[in-house]
């Protein structure tokens, strides 16, 4: 193989196919990058053998080849290049490869691709395209919900459907929910229900810029795979298998109070509350409307602990509804919070032990249940 | 005074004293004969944890009429004729005790009729008083009716445990003879409410759904070998399976559920290195071995046993399960099975090795020191030597050691501070001191349902309160089953089911401890698993704020568990172990 590339694409491509690596893997390829010549162009992958990134750059090929090299030292290694061309050169009886650049000259020792895991073309046929600034959102709005701890795999995971031209998905982590729905550009040919790993989804937001418009989804089918390609990147991920949790079931109906907000006092608020929460359980109380002091269009929220003190903040906001003392985990609500985007907030709860709900003024495509604490005795 | 021959009714009640201890024990008795009577069927019914009621109908041989009498007669039995016998015995009962032995200590009405006969007859005991016999009609069968249990023996009646107590004692009995004799169909009601009921159809794993949870029972591992004419069979979970104390370890031999701490040792063993500290397996074992390689008639109640060959019963027992572990489990290593050596005194009397590791480790640190001999036996003795409230020494933090211990230097020498015990005592203070204004608890987006076996739901239905109070809110479900809707905020982020399985471990390991310290057991439960763990890095402020935070602590010198946080070595021996000092 012998190849020459510019030193700004290389960096960037090796920066995307990275967050694939597994460092610490029993199989020693697995922390290798492959860099193989692929019609015309470079083709730079990375896998955990959970999720997989391949990236193509542009390069200027004089033989074909393949091979791959530690990711961490090829990376390390490329960054510090000066800009410029960059001419790699691979000797195939030791699996060196020879990377040079203006006074640079450097040897890296590699593994044989044909150890790299294969990582087959996918069929794209019957993908749906989405919007990618709409995926990036909705991956933004759901996955920070998802569970981190491995005893529900499920959990960890962000439940996506399509059903016509509607897409949803949702997470939870047994405590909360989040679910985000957009509109397709056409309808999808058939309805899809699967889980995908919360990591994998954070990547895709990661590397999908926005130059890219759509992003193409496809489910090979008999893979238990779902692949994301981008223009120059493709992510291919395993699905979580199991049972999703019924999450329609867990959205309140209906609502006693309901209490509008500017969703930057409200946040400001939980995150100064969040300071004073007690330490390990997060716990903020809400005071909506009309309790003791507060006239009926405020909202107090507090929090106290018994080592760095306390702290209330009156928020003014419209209440429809009974008046009620709710508390949760303040946490929770600062992390909905930020990801609202519309200038004002919702929040409907009905009793101190039933669900809250949040969604954002004037849009109907986000809500967030979070479920209350309470102080026991 | 004179001696003499003593009336039959009061040898009777002596002899009553031994066969019928509590009423389990006439469950159990009861129970026996229905099996050995070749029963398809048994229905158990027990009102008011066996004191008011207990009535054990099977379907079995029935008794004819002639021979009803003789039945309640103390020696009297038809399983066992000569000596011999003795070495022989395939049957459960054999000492012809039973009947008497109820009979003399409560109103016992027997309805039976045998299979040769069309009519049925019935005889009441009451008090060792033996009715007139009358015909009745009956079903095939035998039917005993035991009421009013220790009513002329005072001080039994005086010495019972609680009714919880002997409920669970009743339920644990039965649930393991509906495992073991899966070919029966178990029907168990206690207070007019249906408990378990087995289908009979011999699927063990069934039965064991209905005690564990279905998954549990089908991660199971089924064991089965033969060693010498010794089978052993049964199921044993998977390593990743625990629970806290050895209650759910289950021997039955020849058929009779027996107690034996040198088999759960060598059991135990066979885990060894597989299963955390303090952590036990889930096992039905089923040992069959020729009568004569067994005396069971060692005891009145037949739950000691003595074995002939136990060196080779034990190896037996260690080499089924450990290969049945193997074959499941990925073990990096694999050795040989070792040969069981002979049990010493230390197994006896059930002290667990690792005991005694600890102590040798203890050793190593102290040795050459000054202290006191006592510390080696005692792990208290340490905080016990100085007062818990003023002791703690103004420690300099040094750094972490193997993620999992932290070195800091104090006026006096080196101290070394376990992360995770640490951590514990800091949060466990922490905890009950919020107990005062209430502990927080975070409901369930979506409640998380567990099913209990009986012995553990009994449990779990008495301490709803307590451990409401401490956060989890937990409701009855169904029969065994039960909802959990939320759970103290300090656990968020574990399992939630793992987490009140956890608890439960707690409550079976005592009987009724008081509320308060049954509260302040849950919580240092609770902090366990909030605690860094062992092989967690720390950052240095986090490193900083633990030892500040144990500073602040009341008693920092253990953790709740009464294992020691901290170990200290004087700069006297590091300048005695470098040779500076004391070497005349």
């Amino acid at each position: 193989m012998k190849v020459s590339v510019l030193q700004e694409t290389l960096a960037h491509g090796l920066s995307l196919v990275s967050r694939a690596v597994s460092p610490r893997s029993t199989l020693p390829v697995l922390a290798n990058v492959l860099v193989a010549t692929d019609e015309g162009r470079l083709r730079l992958s990375a896998t955990n053998l959970e999720m997989g990134i391949t990236c193509w750059i542009g390069a200027k090929i004089e033989e074909e080849g393949s091979t791959t090299v530690p990711a961490r030292t090829f990376g390390d290694l490329v960054n510090t290049l000066a800009g410029g061309q960059v001419q790699m050169e691979l000797a195939a009886r030791t699996q060196t490869l020879n990377v040079r650049s203006a006074t640079s000259n450097t040897d890296i020792k590699g593994i044989d691709a044909q150890e790299f895991p294969p990582m087959p073309v996918p069929d794209l046929e019957g993908g749906i395209h989405l919007n990618v600034a709409d995926l990036k959102e909705m991956i933004h709005q759901v996955a920070f919900a998802a569970s981190s701890d491995d005893a529900r795999p499920v959990l960890t995971g962000i439940l996506v459907t399509v059903e016509g031209d509607r897409i949803t998905m949702a997470s939870a982590d047994g405590f909360r929910l989040s679910v985000r729905s957009a509109q397709l550009s056409e309808p999808a040919p058939q309805p899809i229900r699967v889980i995908i790993p919360a990591r994998a989804m954070n990547e895709l937001a990661r590397i999908a810029t926005d130059g890219d418009e759509t992003v193409t989804m496809a489910l090979p089918p008999g893979r238990g795979q779902v692949v994301f390609r981008l223009k120059e990147a493709e992510l291919t991920s395993q699905l979580i298998e199991g049972n999703y949790p019924d999450y329609e079931q867990i959205i309140p109906p209906n609502f006693s109070t309901r209490t509008v907000i500017a969703t930057a006092d409200f946040l400001k608020a939980c995150k100064q509350a969040e300071i004073f929460a007690r330490e390990g359980t997060h716990i903020a109380r809400l005071n909506i409307g009309g309790n003791g002091e507060l006239e009926s269009g405020q909202v107090e929220i507090s929090a106290q602990s018994e080592e760095t003190g306390s702290n209330e903040t009156v928020v003014d906001a419209n209440v429809e509804g009974d008046s009620l003392v709710i508390a949760f985990n303040v946490r929770y609500l600062r992390e909905v919070l930020d990801v609202v985007h519309t200038p004002n907030v919702a929040l409907e709860t009905t009793a101190a032990a039933s669900p809250g709900v949040i969604r954002p003024l004037g849009d109907d495509s986000f809500l967030h249940v979070i479920m209350p604490m309470h102080l026991g005795n | 005074m004179s001696i003499r021959i003593l009336p039959d009714e009061v040898a009777s009640q002596i002899a009553a004293g031994e066969v019928v201890e509590r009423p389990v024990s006439v469950v159990k008795e009861l129970v026996e004969n229905s099996i050995d009577a070749g029963a398809r069927s048994i229905q158990i019914s027990v009102i008011e944890a066996g004191r008011r009621t207990i009535e054990v109908a099977d379907n079995g041989e029935g008794i004819a009429p002639s021979e009803l009498t003789l039945a309640v007669a103390r020696h009297a039995t038809s399983k066992l004729r000569e000596v011999a016998d003795l070495h022989r015995i395939h049957s459960l009962g054999f000492r012809g005790e039973a009947l008497a032995s109820i009979g003399s200590v409560s109103r016992m009405t027997i309805t039976s009729r045998s299979r040769d006969h069309n009519e049925g007859s019935q005889l009441v005991v009451e008090g060792g008083h033996i009715g007139n016999l009358r015909p009745v009609s009956a079903a095939q069968g035998t039917v005993i009716q035991v009421e009013n249990l220790f009513f002329n023996v005072p001080a039994r009646l005086k010495f019972l445990k609680s009714d919880t107590t002997e409920k669970k004692n009743i339920d644990a009995f039965v649930t393991r003879y509906a495992i073991a004799y899966p070919y029966l169909r178990f029907g168990f009601e206690q207070d007019g409410r249906m408990g378990l009921k087995t289908s009979g159809s011999g699927d063990q794993r069934e039965i064991l759904g209905l005690l564990y949870d279905a998954s549990l029972a089908r991660q199971m591992l089924e064991i089965d070998a033969d060693y010498d004419g010794m089978r052993v069979r049964g199921y044993v979970s998977p390593t990743s399976e625990t629970r806290g104390n050895r209650s759910a370890i289950t021997f039955f031999v020849n058929g009779r559920w027996i107690r034996d701490n040198a088999l759960n040792a060598a059991l135990i063993q066979a885990y060894h290195g597989m299963l955390m500290v303090g952590r036990y397996p889930i096992v039905f074992l089923f040992i069959d071995l020729s009568p004569d390689q067994v005396d069971i008639n060692v005891h009145p109640t037949k739950s000691e046993v003595r074995f002939q060959d136990p060196g080779a019963l034990f190896s037996a027992v260690q080499r089924a399960v450990k290969r049945g572990l193997l074959a499941f489990t990925p073990v990096p290593q694999l050795s040989g099975p070792p040969r069981w050596t002979r049990p010493t005194g230390e197994w006896e009397s059930g002290s667990a090795p690792n005991a005694l590791q600890a102590n040798s480790m203890a050793m190593d640190i102290e040795q050459g020191g000054s202290q006191p001999a006592a510390t080696h036996r005692d792990p208290y003795a340490a905080s016990l030597d100085t007062p818990m409230m003023s002791s703690f020494p103004l420690l300099r933090l040094i750094g972490q050691i193997g993620n999992a211990f932290l070195v800091a230097e104090g006026p006096d020498g080196l101290y070394l501070i376990d992360q995770h015990a640490a951590h514990e005592r800091v949060l466990y203070e922490r905890m009950m001191n919020e107990r005062q204004d209430g502990i927080a608890s975070q409901v369930l987006l979506e409640p998380a349902v567990i099913q209990l076996s009986p012995e553990e739901a009994r449990m779990l239905d008495e301490q709803l309160p307590t451990l409401k109070s401490l956060g989890f809110e937990v409701e009855a479900f169904g029969p065994y089953l039960f909802r959990v809707r939320a759970v103290p905020a300090a656990v968020v982020g574990a399992d939630p089911a793992q987490a009140l399985r956890v608890v439960i471990g707690d409550f079976e390991e005592d009987e009724t401890p008081l509320t308060s310290e049954l509260e302040a057991r849950l919580i240092a439960r609770i902090c366990k698993r909030a605690a860094v763990k062992a092989g967690q890095a720390l950052r240095v402020e986090e490193q900083k704020a633990l030892l500040q935070g144990l500073e602040g602590c009341r008693a920092p010198r253990t953790c709740p568990h009464g294992r020691p946080t901290m170990i200290h070595i004087s700069l006297d021996l590091l300048e005695r172990q470098f040779g500076r000092k004391g070497a005349i």
